[in-house]
């Protein structure tokens, strides 16, 4: 996007990465290693049908239900400005996610190789969505790393998807799988192109 | 988001109250605005803003350095939903200017600016 603005603040340019992955698989501590600012969480207020209410009164009834956002803030070179969205955690939120993907430059699969099914949901809305994404081994709680290939075989998720270890509590392990990433998007937009 | 909150999202804490800062509404007839989308205050807007209700005028004094609609929501501690059609207005009454993230990374994938786009973010982070 093309700015006129000569002010050194002004005239930054948003831009935003999404990072899933199931609930308690270290989304906020990957954001909070590298974000210039403390993660802050955001609500938005949304109408959900529930489903009780709707069979008791038949007449589309929706429950308010408060969905919350962890993100933090990256300034980059250029006039860049880059924010990082944690995704919300629980799988009834998963509509959240369409907003969160939409202009993004691509996502994040962070992964808990015990609980490595947390991260399933993920992986297919990326997928289907055909947004850019990598798929991230979290390492902090310190366990044996499991071979790529075997996390690969179990999401499912082919070879020209990234795999890569990071310890989301490092900020420059954090720093090199945003680099992977950006990579993996400029990849599939000169293949595109 | 005290602890209460946590383990109550279903009207926890604030359900109906916030929207009564936007008159009942909670949405604008444009497109949504995006949740990185910045706000920054006019001259003009920073002149005026005691003439606005408290979360205006809260946007505006915030936004005087470019602010993202999510930081903003953060910052005055209201739903998202709030700030949008407040920002909105606000823009509408040229008190802020909003910048949209780039449309080529919706519109135009592959394309020139696109690629442009990413190398610049691919440097920004490897620079840091």
């Amino acid at each position: 996007m093309e700015s006129s603005h000569s002010e050194a603040r002004a005239g930054l340019i948003p831009v935003k990465i999404v990072i899933a992955g199931g609930f308690g698989v270290g989304k906020t501590t990957f954001v909070g290693a590298i974000s210039e600012i403390e993660p802050l969480r955001s609500e938005a207020i949304i109408t959900e049908a529930s489903a009780g209410v709707d069979e008791l009164f038949g007449d589309g009834t929706k429950t308010m239900t408060t969905v919350a956002m962890d993100f933090g803030r990256i300034s980059l070179k250029h006039q860049l400005v880059l924010y990082l969205f944690g995704t919300p955690g629980q799988d009834r939120f998963h509509f959240m996610w369409n907003e969160l993907a939409r202009g993004s430059i691509g996502a994040v699969v962070l992964v808990d190789t015990r609980r490595i099914e947390a991260s399933f949901a993920a992986v297919d809305f990326f997928e289907k969505r055909a947004t850019p994404f990598v798929v991230a081994i979290n390492t902090f709680h310190g366990r044996k790393l499991h071979p790529i290939e075997e996390v690969r075989h179990a999401l499912q998720v082919g070879d020209s998807t990234p795999i890569v270890y990071c310890d989301a509590r490092v900020r420059v392990d954090v720093q090199k799988v945003l680099v992977t990433l950006v990579e993996h998007a400029l990849d599939l937009a000169l293949i595109t192109s | 988001m005290s602890p209460a909150d946590s383990h109550s999202p279903i009207f926890g804490g604030r359900i109906v109250r916030p929207y009564t800062m936007t008159g009942g509404r909670t949405v604008t007839d444009r497109p949504l605005i995006a949740l990185e989308a910045l706000v920054a205050a006019t001259p003009d807007g920073m002149r005026r803003r005691r003439q606005f209700q408290w979360e205006a005028a809260e946007i505006i004094t915030r936004s005087r350095r470019e602010t993202a609609v999510v930081e903003l929501a953060a910052l005055l501690d209201v739903p998202i939903g709030v700030v949008r059609v407040l920002a909105d207005d606000l823009r509408a009454q040229g008190a802020v200017t909003i910048t949209e993230p780039p449309t080529v990374l919706t519109a135009d994938s592959g394309g020139e600016a696109h690629i442009d786009l990413l190398q610049k973010v691919l440097d920004g982070i490897k620079s840091l």
